[in-house]
């Protein structure tokens, strides 16, 4: 249609949507809000998959789809593609993309509490930017899975964050 | 002239269904709507029997009948536009365009936000579009 909105404002709404479910709809039971969150990314997915896939010939098997969402469906929504795709050839796929771009301009705090727990303070630093920028992984995976269910492809979407500002999607494909 | 539209969900469930003459034989034609997405399911199944076309969304002619010629199309998100027509000759090109629009029109539904993904198609600007292109179809291939 021709419309456009600015990158700041997506980003925005993504972590203000983290912020309002964990912190303010759902702030005595956390544990609700990351489903919450997911399934609104499915419906997203669910409709944008059905826009990206327009002009395209239909797909012939499983790997096209994934490419599918490797190549275009990711450069329309990030500019970019998947950086690296793995797969076992028995339903599992990891999409690694070493650079997330919503995730880029997260900074966490690195000052250490003064607990007294003898953690080593890197580890929990690293602990906390994973629990902090875990939250925000809900709605992308919910956004792939969203795609490939309407693509006819059933699956579970996790997201991993070993290594930040690198993050890879786990989909493993229901049998 | 286009007589009758059809979307049908992945599951065969109808999405949206419309009948564009004045006539009562709505019922007929929501049967021949019903039998063309058996002949789509046949074909997806088969692909030798389709030939090297088998990826492409538009499926072309389904069942030609006595007085009805009906098209079909099939999406990546296997939904199916089923359309409908008297019209004897029919250029393939004006088919294509035609599905085209359609499906811009049905990905512009599907993207509100306050529609349920497999319940009916409600809204009334797609209706009002649908009608439009159904309008200037008409008039490119009897101008």
């Amino acid at each position: 249609m021709g419309r456009e909105v600015s990158e700041s404002c997506v980003e925005s709404l993504v972590a203000e949507i983290v912020s309002s479910y964990c912190r303010g709809f759902y702030a005595d039971k956390p544990e609700l809000a990351a489903p919450r969150i997911e399934a609104i990314g499915f419906q997203v997915g669910h409709q944008l998959s059905e826009r990206y896939t327009m002009d395209r010939p239909r797909f012939t098997d499983h790997l096209e789809a994934i490419k599918f969402i490797c190549k275009d469906f990711w450069s329309e929504l990030f500019k970019k593609q998947i950086d690296n795709l793995k797969t076992n050839h028995r339903g599992t796929f990891v999409l690694q993309d070493n650079r997330f771009r919503w995730l880029a301009h997260m900074s966490v705090d690195p000052s250490v509490e003064t607990t007294g727990s003898i953690q080593d303070p890197s580890a929990m630093a690293e602990n906390r930017a994973a629990q902090a920028t875990g939250l925000h992984l809900y709605f992308p995976c919910g956004i792939i899975r969203g795609a490939l269910s309407n693509l006819g492809i059933p699956c579970a979407v996790s997201a991993d964050i070993s290594n930040l500002p690198a993050c890879s999607f786990v989909v493993r494909i229901k049998a | 002239m286009i007589v009758c539209l059809a979307v049908v969900g992945h599951q065969n469930n109808p999405l949206y269904i419309q009948s564009f003459t004045e006539a009562d034989d709505a019922l007929k034609l929501h049967h021949m709507v019903h039998c063309s997405v058996d002949v789509i399911d046949e074909r997806v199944d088969n692909p030798k029997k389709s030939g090297p076309t088998i990826n492409e969304t538009f499926l072309g002619l389904l069942c030609p009948t006595e007085n009805y010629k009906v098209y079909g199309y099939l999406t990546n998100t296997k939904v199916k536009f089923i359309l409908v027509t008297t019209d004897l000759d029919v250029r393939d090109a004006d088919m294509r365009t035609f599905f085209r629009r359609f499906h811009a029109a049905y990905v512009d539904a599907v993207s509100n936000p306050f529609h349920v993904p497999g319940k009916k198609i409600t809204s009334k600007t797609f209706a009002e579009r649908v009608a439009t292109i159904v309008k200037s179809f008409g008039l490119t291939t009897t101008g």
